[in-house]
């Protein structure tokens, strides 16, 4: 397993990442000194055990959560200093998210909801954009429903497209097939995936899933806050192997 | 953004269903207190306008401003300031003057009118008037029969229904001063509504004889010649420099227009304090809806943390999140206020329908204009939104992160609040206490310190009342869990395990329950402020009554004023020790060594026998001897008028106006309950200063010869008052009785004036239950899964209820106590010097409490109830 090498095509890359919750002795050290590249055009994902940091390193290198030291860079910018205004601002326009409980405002519309980013920022949407965007998941034809009536799997490729809309730079996707049976997984996966290879997007998920893992062409894996390994174009036994690896350090 | 925060509101609509019609409550009162105030304005206007109609009036210039509206002379109609009065004769010599058609005095006074069934007709307020008709009034229409001769009268068609009376009837009528056998001669017809007033129209000799014994009038109407058509415009003020011109001194001419507009003037005063006065209680019920309000934001922001969250994860700015819940707040204000337009509008037909049932007729006009519905509209936007600030700072705060997790944030402490609402409580006591030290205090300086002394002991007191109560509020929440336990204790202990489930439920938010008991504390409170208020004043009168009435009998009159027949028939009762009449009048006052320049105002003043504080009265004097004070010619001067005016004892005053105008010491300064005039003079300088057309008896002290026969005079003189009609005679016992029932009927008033403010607390009791409710559906649902019955379900619903409702009140009246414990040093003046506490009363409150409780948990209980166990399980 090679270090990580941080490219110039970096859309998103973290220097001597800290991140430390509590103070004295009951301080956790969630991330320890973490450097980590995404580039553009990829789909990344994030593993480790519960506990190993990973969602931390998401909402840090996100902007959802300030870190203790280091430093976050996000299309160029450095993110880790910015104001809480400045940081809407670039949630607002560079970066996208999916969650794992799909989080869509229950009494819009699907199609309202994946307009919601853009209605926020006041920015007209692009109906062409919008259309590939729709036609990518799939979901034409629900555009008009409800979260209600919508299915598990619908529910989160709405959210994949809302993450989508505003043509973000980088999208972070926090276990998006953690509340998904395996064929709804297989959707929003695949899902992704195209985004990255037909749309040119690039999208980093966090997943705890070797299936899904297998869907990314880098896998990135993290143990007690630390960056413990990666693998290129993984297959599911791949990233099980290195799994265990990871788990039992020799 | 503005899109989720409307479907939001469609999305949640019972939800917000009682916030609106807590709004619609509130603006409800303010629009009909506007509305009401229209009609009153509109019956007034029509009144002023279609019965002061001359050219010109001729009037005394003298003004007698009076301290105490409505205590002045008896004779003189009309609206507007008391003023000095004109002989009858000038009007003769008026209607000789060139340009002039007519000059007609207007004499008229206040009658009792006996209706068919031998009853006299009394009036809620409005006057009982009879006055010499003109038959040439253009305002007055016959309808039927004809003007009225010697012996005859006239009636307006209202009075003449509710007396029951038709054409050809004879009856009695008491002008003046002595019962008469009438004829009723026909009736007439008013152009505006008459507004319950009863008219009674009678001739002008009759009319002479019984007002202007003196040959005195208040006002002359001069009707300008015709000549023309009668909407040509007359030259009224040059008429009226021609009639002036022609007056001796101590009269003075005027438009017809400006004595409209001064009339109209003093009805705008009074309407005006009648709004302000409404508009209070419109504004207690729009600040506790504002409660509901607030209760139902923070609860839809719990709930729509995560939705909120993830709007800030996608960009949204703090200031948008902010702003998405006030346009919620503020669409919620908005219906509300529109429908509360509606209801308020539609609220003054039925009232007026109501007085019109009654005999209350009102103009028919309830005008509320542009202005005042945007302002109301505005205000119930303004309340909803001001009230949604802290739910929606609290969901701007949120932050992003919240969205990926699954706990709810924690109830925020209460450290905070505690101190605060300390502070605040502490100091609004210190306040109160300063009221009370300064409002009791005789000496100019209780304390010493000028800056402190000068403060007015009232506005201490709403300064006080009114820290304490927002400290209460504020400082609530810290205190809802110790006092919720102990509230709860006697329920866990006996209804297991369904208390324990329900103290668990109000005490683990603390500051929603303290929040949603907070609109019934605010009404609570009052009601106990009013309460002690109520039972202090009684309690103070009976004491009053007790050592301070000396006579043994007191005649008094429905109409405030005892016919001077009246006053000889009691006279010539048998057995009597002393008949000591009260009579009132105004006449200006200033004393002598005020700075030049100082204009004389009008004082109330009061004769008396030299005897009356030996005989009838017994106050408490604080400089001088009142008896001997009365016996030099000297004048007793009340506390509060000697502390208002700067008065002390030794001063000399002058009273009484022109050649009547008198010196006169003040040889004693007394503090008494029962007498409220300012200046009490002994009857000589009484005659002396006050015109005989302008004296009224207003109560007469008898004591008996033999203390064991009061019972046999008092029937003696009941049988020699009986003719008068309105005459009644009390003993200590029934005039303390009389007292307390004056006080009771304002008291009625309050209480439902107040009871609007307990209703929307009601609403907020159940709206918070309901919400809840829908908060805690899985956590019902598994109640209900593990063996819960519906009933019980339903019974910790109930006392959750119960609970936050009897909290709500305990910390009220207990803030109303408090409150109330101020009022007899401030309100000493008022005739209120004892602290009673209405205990049956406070009792009362806490069982209306448990019942108001129980009511509110009807609803929440059934839609809990019946709540599906699956769903409520399986709920996401």
């Amino acid at each position: 397993m090679a270090e990580p090498t941080p490219t110039p095509a970096a859309r998103a890359s973290a220097h001597g990442l800290v991140k430390v919750y509590g103070s004295g002795p009951t301080a956790v050290r969630a991330l320890d000194d973490v450097d980590v590249a995404f580039s553009g055009a990829h789909l990344t994902a994030i593993m480790g055990p519960s506990g190993s940091g990973k969602s931390t390193l998401m909402h840090c290198m996100a902007g959802l959560d300030t870190p203790t030291a280091g430093q976050v860079v996000v299309d160029g910018q450095d993110i880790s200093r910015m104001s809480q205004r400045r940081l809407t601002a670039l949630r607002r326009t560079r970066i996208g998210f999916v969650f794992q409980s799909y989080n869509l405002v229950p009494t819009l519309t699907a199609a309202e909801n994946i307009t919601l980013p853009l209605d926020i920022a006041r920015t007209p949407v692009d109906r062409d954009w919008f259309d590939e965007v729709v036609g990518a998941v799939g979901l034409a034809d629900r555009l008009h429903h409800r979260p209600s009536e919508l299915s598990g799997g619908q529910q989160q490729r709405v959210a994949c497209a809302r993450a989508l809309v505003s043509r973000p730079s980088v999208v972070f996707a926090d276990e998006p097939t953690g509340n998904l049976d395996s064929r709804s997984s297989g959707e929003v996966l695949a899902f992704l995936r195209r985004s990255v290879d037909e749309l040119g997007q690039t999208v980093v998920m966090v997943t705890h899933d070797p299936r899904a893992a297998s869907y990314a062409h880098r896998v990135v894996f993290l143990a007690d806050g630390r960056i413990a390994g990666e693998i290129l174009d993984p297959s599911q036994q791949d990233v099980l192997d290195a799994l265990a690896a990871v788990a039992e350090p020799s | 953004m503005i899109r989720v925060a409307l479907r939001g509101v469609r999305a949640h609509l019972v939800r917000f269903v009682l916030s609106v019609l807590a709004v619609t409550l509130g603006v409800a009162f303010v629009v009909g207190t506007f509305a009401f105030r229209g009609m009153l304005s509109s019956t007034f206007d029509d009144i002023i306008a279609t019965t002061l109609v001359a050219d010109v009036y001729v009037r005394g210039a003298d003004v007698l401003e009076s301290d105490n509206p409505g205590a002045g002379g008896g004779s003189g109609g009309g609206f507007g300031e008391a003023r000095s009065l004109v002989p009858l004769d000038l009007a003769d010599d008026l209607a000789r003057l060139d340009g002039v058609d007519r000059a007609v005095p207007d004499v008229s006074g206040p009658v009792v009118l006996v209706s068919a069934d031998g009853t006299a007709v009394v009036t809620s307020g409005p006057p009982s008037t009879a006055f010499s008709i003109d038959p040439q009034d253009p305002s007055l229409t016959l309808a039927d029969g004809a003007w009225p001769a010697g012996g005859q009268i006239v009636l307006e068609e209202s009075a003449a229904r509710t007396a029951g009376l038709e054409v050809g009837d004879t009856t009695t009528v008491v002008l003046g001063d002595e019962p008469s056998e009438v004829e009723v001669a026909g009736v007439f017809t008013v152009e505006a509504a008459p507004a319950g007033a009863v008219l009674v129209g009678i001739d002008d000799a009759t009319a002479r004889a019984a007002y202007a014994p003196d040959g005195l009038a208040a006002m002359i109407s001069v009707y300008a010649d015709a000549g023309t058509d009668a909407g040509a415009d007359v030259d009224a003020q040059g008429l009226a420099d021609r009639v002036g011109a022609s007056l001796p001194e101590g009269a003075e001419a005027v438009t017809g227009d400006q004595v409209r507009e001064e009339a109209g003037e003093a009805v705008e005063q009074v309407l005006g304090f009648i709004e302000t006065f409404l508009l209070v209680f419109a504004a207690i019920a729009l600040f506790v809806g504002a409660f509901i309000i607030t209760n139902t934001f923070a609860m839809s922001v719990r709930e729509r943390l995560r939705e909120l969250a993830l709007l800030r994860a996608l960009g949204a700015s703090p200031a948008q999140v902010f702003a998405s819940v006030l346009a919620q707040a503020l669409v919620v204000g908005v219906v509300g206020a529109a429908l509360g337009v509606l209801a308020g509008a539609g609220l003054v037909r039925l009232i007026r329908a109501g007085l019109a049932a009654g005999g209350l007729e009102f103009s028919g006009r309830a005008p509320l204009d542009a202005t005042q519905i945007v302002l109301a509209v505005g205000l119930g936007a303004l309340v909803s939104v001001l009230a949604a600030i802290l739910p929606a700072r609290r969901a701007a705060l949120v932050p992003p992160v919240q969205a990926m997790r699954d706990d709810v944030a924690p109830d925020r402490g209460t450290g905070v609040r505690a101190a605060a609402g300390l502070v605040l409580v502490a100091v609004g006591a210190g306040v109160l206490v300063l009221a009370a030290h300064l409002g009791a205090s005789v000496s100019d300086a209780p304390t010493g310190w000028e800056v402190v002394d000068g403060l007015d002991p009232r506005l201490l007191l709403g300064v006080g009342a009114g820290l304490v109560l927002v400290g209460v509020l504020v400082g609530s929440p810290a205190v809802a869990r110790g006092v919720l336990t102990v509230l709860a204790a006697p329920l866990v202990a006996a209804l297991r395990p369904l208390g324990r489930l329900a103290r668990g439920n109000v005490t683990r938010t603390p500051r929603r329950t303290a929040s949603t008991a907070g609109a019934l504390l605010i009404g609570m409170a009052l009601v106990s402020v009013t309460g002690v208020i109520a039972a202090s004043t009684q309690a103070s009168v009976r004491t009053v009554v007790e050592t301070e009435v000396r006579a043994d009998l007191l005649v008094d009159s429905a109409t405030w004023v005892v016919p001077d027949g009246a006053l000889r028939a009691v006279e010539a009762v048998p057995g009597t020790q002393s008949v000591d009449a009260v009579r009132l009048g105004v006449t200006p006052a200033l004393a002598v060594d005020a700075p030049a320049g100082t204009e004389a105002r009008g004082a109330d003043v009061g004769g008396v026998p030299a005897r009356f504080f030996a005989t009838a009265l017994d106050p408490v004097a604080i400089q001088g001897d009142p008896t001997a004070a009365l016996e030099a010619g000297d004048a007793v001067v009340h506390r509060s008028t000697a502390r208002e005016r700067g008065w002390e004892h030794g001063d000399v005053l002058e009273l009484g106006a022109g050649a009547a105008a008198r010196e006169v010491r003040i040889g004693a300064v007394i503090d008494s309950q029962i007498v409220s005039t300012g200046v009490v003079v002994d009857d000589d300088l009484f005659d002396a200063l006050v015109p005989a057309g302008q004296q009224s008896v207003r109560i007469v002290y008898v004591t008996a010869t033999d203390p064991a026969g009061t019972e046999a005079l008092r029937a003696d003189l009941l049988a020699a008052v009986e003719p008068y009609l309105v005459l009644t005679v009390l003993d200590r016992e029934e005039t303390a009785s009389a007292f307390a029932d004056q006080v009771d009927q304002v008291l009625v008033i309050l209480y439902a004036l107040l009871a609007l403010s307990i209703v929307i607390a009601l609403l907020g009791i159940v709206n918070t239950l309901a919400l809840s409710i829908i908060e805690r559906t899985r956590e019902i649902g598994l109640l209900r899964a593990v063996g819960l019955g519906r009933l019980q379900l339903a019974g910790i619903i109930a006392i959750e209820s119960v609970l936050t409702a009897v909290y709500g009140t305990v910390l009220g009246v207990a803030t109303g106590i408090g409150i109330g414990a101020a009022l007899p040093g401030v309100l000493a003046d008022e005739g209120l010097s004892t602290l009673a506490i209405p205990w049956t009363q406070v009792l009362g409150v806490l069982g209306a409490a448990v019942v108001i409780g129980l009511v509110a948990s009807v609803w929440p209980a059934i839609r809990a109830a019946r709540l599906p166990v699956l769903d409520a399980v399986s709920v996401d």
